[in-house]
């Protein structure tokens, strides 16, 4: 009980700050020259000179765009208690614009008390939200809207109306208001209609992955636990020593590199290490480096070859006699020719292997539900499932190395899909 | 901030249903649901009772079990995949039977529309269920994404506050609240599907709530989820098929007399396990050959020695690979005590032995037989040949002298062959069905009464003499066919203006039928 309270509490401190976007990204918002700070400044300089704004954040997904304007908003509203009111909308749920007009105003009762009516129409909306800007324009109060998933509002209804109405709203009303778009588009901006892009003010700022430095540093922000009287001081001296043996280790280099390769956004190497945390030993308390190479194992998958694994013998077979036909040349074969090159299989090496056409028809509608193979053309509805041309959706070399994993495939396999 | 009323739907009242007096007891009122009911209620197992009641999951049960972590540990989304019966569903409910945590679980299959999903999640969260008091409806009416969103954040608030405050007598269930979202991969289906699953996808981080942990289970892996929306993928657990080994154990767990039943499956697994490894369709197939092992034995709980063993693995060899060939079906007809259909197949047509002669196992009209081949014949033979088939002898004359086929027409041959499958059965007007069907009929009506004498056939042969009368009837039979599946409309060509219809049964089918009718069908069947 006393040693494991320790390694629980650590566990449950490590997985919290890991599934906390604002702890992650702190200690990037330190150099001056970071996106923070760039934020920062546009946000606070409209709120405190009184002007309307505009700006874009781009970058792929999971590199933290959010997270970083959460900061910096939470920062602001340190800063200036009474004056700043956050509007949050997701192109996911509001592109809509009737939605998102009924979403903006709910959430502007909510922040002034005031009573929200569910049944107000579209117009109604609109002109509260109009009024409502004029109004904090007035007081001094700046509004921040935010819209994730930008992209989706400006394709959603190809008319673009919300944000024509907001940005023409903050050009003619006297209004304070900062229009923050995230997407992951690096081209949002020019789905804009050419009337919303001419009140758009065209700033942007990139979230590039971050660099080794960066990353090091995350590690070890993330990692170390605090020499607080919470937990013992020998382990966390103790814990905190293991980490740095790890991270300076060149096999966990490797591993780490070979992990950025494939995915170098934050979120991805934040979901690399939850997983790594997770299978900590309760016992000892401590990381080590098996825990990090069975995270990378398990995170980089190869859903194809595990399919091909999963196959039972006659349906490698069937696979393996597409295969065949595509080396052929055979444009196009259907599941009657692939039972002609099955019979053909049989009669010539004599395997044992054979079986009734219903049994077989089963095993390719198995692996048809796998998304091993497909339905060439979608528009053969007409025909019966037999005669509907198919395709493989695995390439050779993956059935190559699928069969060659396999636990018990036949060596004749191998052979015919050589030949 | 108004609340938004209960949705009151106002029904129209039947006669009927205000004519009835209600019932069914309702559900007992003096127990209101409460939160600890989130949990699976009963007592939580072990971590040794969970192990073993799943044999060859192991490394996936401590996998979850990590990843889900300690009691009131925020937890990442997580998604499940495997194939179909490899266990994750179960798996996944007695994971949360033995950690003992609130959750909520809704399955795309049953919630087949997105308001039916929405609703039944929160239905659980506000711990309300549908009874005739309220008129089977729901808490709350949900259907747009935006709403459930809000609607989300207030229940869980309100759940997770409950958790914190309330004092339980029973172990501590922690202040997390867990949603099971089952089947995920049925929702690429759905009407707007791939914009529900994006929604799914990023939930955990547009709710923005650390109270909530969110488990996946799909039936396909993660790639098959990728869109040009982008895509936030959940930390992974795969769930493998079972090796033999597996297998062996899964069947074992359950029977009385386990040497018997390990020594019926050293034969037996190994040759089904070719054919497919799911548990499911191994198991019907495993449970009907192992009655066939078991009947020579009196006594079902001895154990067999060596000897026992050999004679009855002899026993059953002949019937292993007959039973490989029925795998994926289910008999129709119950097997035990059914002589009446072997003694059929003895006086069946053909005379070979070790050919396995099937009949008809579902009842067809004589009329709607002769137009299922009649359709056979029209969609496999080309049209221009119905002439010479079906003129006043009978059948095609295959006496014609052949010519020593040159290697350009076997060529040809081949690839017009080639062009047939994949073309499949041919389309035919409505009038060249009917024109055939009278004259099989007229076939099969000469041919049915040289053989009356035969065992008398149960099934009724009353295909009456009055052919010409029974036209509408036989329309009748073309939509019934067609809406058995056993012929399909094809598209109509504008010109012509008549409708084509295609046939769709298999060769095997029609041999059937026709034997049943005792017609001779290789007789009319072009062959190139």
């Amino acid at each position: 009980m006393g040693k494991e309270n320790p390694a629980e509490k650590a566990l449950n401190l490590i997985r919290g700050r890991l599934c906390d976007p604002t702890f992650v990204f702190r200690p990037l918002s330190g150099p001056p020259d970071s996106n923070y700070s760039k934020l920062k400044f546009i946000v606070s300089t409209s709120i405190t000179e009184g002007c309307n704004n505009s700006i874009l954040l781009l970058g792929p997904r999971g590199s933290g765009k959010a997270a970083v304007l959460d900061l910096v908003v939470g920062d602001l509203m340190e800063e200036y208690p009474d004056s700043v009111t956050l509007i949050r909308l997701n192109g996911l749920l509001h592109s809509e614009d009737n939605c998102a007009f009924k979403e903006i105003a709910r959430q502007l009762c909510m922040e002034h008390h005031l009573l929200f009516s569910k049944m107000a129409s579209f117009d109604e909306n609109s002109q509260f939200i109009i009024a409502m800007l004029r109004e904090c324009g007035l007081a001094h109060k700046t509004i921040i809207f935010v819209l994730d998933e930008f992209d989706m509002f400006a394709q959603a209804s190809g008319k673009q109306r919300l944000l024509y109405s907001l940005l023409d709203a903050m050009q003619s009303v006297t209004s304070q208001a900062v229009v923050v778009g995230i997407s992951s588009r690096l081209d949002a901006d020019q789905l804009l209609e050419k009337r919303v892009r001419s009140r758009f003010s065209h700033r942007k700022i990139l979230f590039l992955p971050p660099s080794r430095e960066e990353i090091d540093s995350l590690l070890e922000h993330l990692l170390s636990l605090p020499a607080d009287s919470s937990f013992p001081s020998g382990y966390v001296t103790q814990f905190n020593e293991k980490i740095k043996n790890i991270t300076s280790d060149t096999r966990f280099k490797d591993m780490l590199k070979t992990f950025l390769n494939a995915n170098s956004t934050v979120n991805s190497l934040l979901k690399f290490i939850f997983r790594a945390v997770s299978s900590m030993n309760l016992e000892s308390g401590l990381l080590s480096l098996e825990n990090f190479k069975t995270a990378l194992s398990s995170m980089l998958r190869q859903p194809k070859l595990e399919a091909v694994r999963d196959c039972s013998i006659l349906e490698l077979y069937l696979l393996v006699c597409m295969r065949r036909l595509e080396v052929k040349e055979q444009s196009s074969y259907n599941f009657i020719s692939v039972m002609k090159e099955y019979k053909t299989i049989h009669d010539s090496f004599q395997t044992s292997d054979f079986y009734a056409q219903n049994v077989c028809l089963r095993a390719f509608e198995h692996l048809r539900e796998r998304e091993v193979i497909c339905y060439a053309e979608n528009r053969g509805q007409s025909q019966a499932g037999e005669y509907r041309p198919m395709k493989l959706l695995i390439s050779a070399s993956e059935l190559h190395q699928g069969m060659r994993s396999h636990a018990c495939c036949p060596a004749i396999l191998l052979k015919l899909l050589d030949h | 901030m108004t609340r938004e009323d209960s949705s009151k739907v106002t029904r129209r009242s039947t006669r009927f249903s205000s004519s009835l007096t209600n019932d069914n007891p309702e559900p007992n009122p003096s127990h209101p649901p409460t939160v600890a009911d989130l949990t699976s209620g009963q007592e939580s197992i072990t971590l040794d009772a969970l192990l073993s009641s799943f044999p060859g999951r192991r490394s996936q049960i401590l996998d979850l079990i990590r990843l889900i972590g300690p009691l009131d540990s925020p937890a990442l989304p997580v998604m499940v995949y495997g194939d179909a019966s490899t266990g994750k569903t179960s798996v996944a409910l007695q994971v949360f039977k033995h950690l003992n945590r609130p959750f909520v679980y809704s399955s795309c299959r049953t919630c087949c529309t997105p308001r039916l999903f929405f609703e039944s999640i929160l239905n659980q969260l506000l711990l309300h269920s549908k009874c005739s008091s309220n008129g089977y409806a729901s808490a709350k009416r949900c259907d747009k994404p935006s709403d459930f969103v809000n609607l989300l954040k207030e229940a869980l608030s309100g759940v997770v506050e409950t958790l914190g405050s309330a004092k339980l007598e029973r172990k501590l269930m922690g202040k997390m609240v867990y949603l099971i979202v089952d089947h995920v991969d049925l929702i690429k289906e759905w009407d707007k599907g791939a914009m529900i699953l994006q929604f799914l996808f990023g939930l955990y981080s547009v709710l923005k709530m650390p109270q909530l942990g969110i488990i996946l289970i799909s039936g396909l892996p993660p790639d098959v989820y990728y869109s040009n929306m982008g895509y936030t993928d959940p930390i992974p657990v795969y769930f493998p098929e079972y090796s033999e080994e597996e297998l062996r154990q899964i069947f074992l767990k359950s029977q009385v007399n386990k040497k018997l039943y390990s020594a019926f499956l050293d034969v037996a697994l190994r040759p089904f396990c070719r054919v497919t490894r799911r548990v499911e369709e191994l198991s019907t197939s495993l449970s009907s050959l192992f009655r066939k092992y078991c009947e020579p034995l009196d006594d079902l709980s001895i154990s067999p020695n060596e000897d026992l063993k050999r004679r009855l693995y002899s026993n059953l060899r002949p019937h292993i690979t007959s039973c490989l060939n029925e795998v994926f079906r289910v008999s129709g007809r119950p097997r035990d005590g059914d002589t009446r259909g072997e003694r059929r197949q003895k006086a069946s047509y053909s005379s070979e032995k070790g050919e396995e002669l099937e009949v008809l196992d579902f009842h067809m009209s004589t009329s709607a037989k002769y137009l299922l081949i009649a359709a056979f014949l029209a969609s496999r033979n080309p049209a221009t040949l119905d002439a010479s088939m079906f003129d006043s002898t009978g059948g095609m004359d295959n006496r014609k002298r052949k010519r020593k086929a040159s290697e350009k027409s076997m060529e040809k041959k081949e690839m017009a062959e080639q062009e047939a499958v994949m073309k499949g059965p041919g389309s035919f007007p409505l009038e060249r069905l009917l024109a055939i069907f009278q004259c099989i009929a007229s076939v099969g009506d000469s041919s049915l009464g040289e053989e009356e004498d035969e065992e008398g056939e149960e099934e009724a042969t009353g295909y009456d003499k009055e052919s010409n009368n029974m036209m509408s009837d036989i329309l009748l039979q073309v939509a019934s066919l067609c809406d058995a599946n056993f012929m399909i409309k094809s598209g109509s060509c504008p010109l012509e203006g008549s409708i084509r219809y295609r046939s769709m049964v298999s060769e095997d089918l029609s041999l059937k039928v026709a034997r049943s009718l005792s017609f001779p069908l290789s007789k009319y069947l072009y062959r190139r």
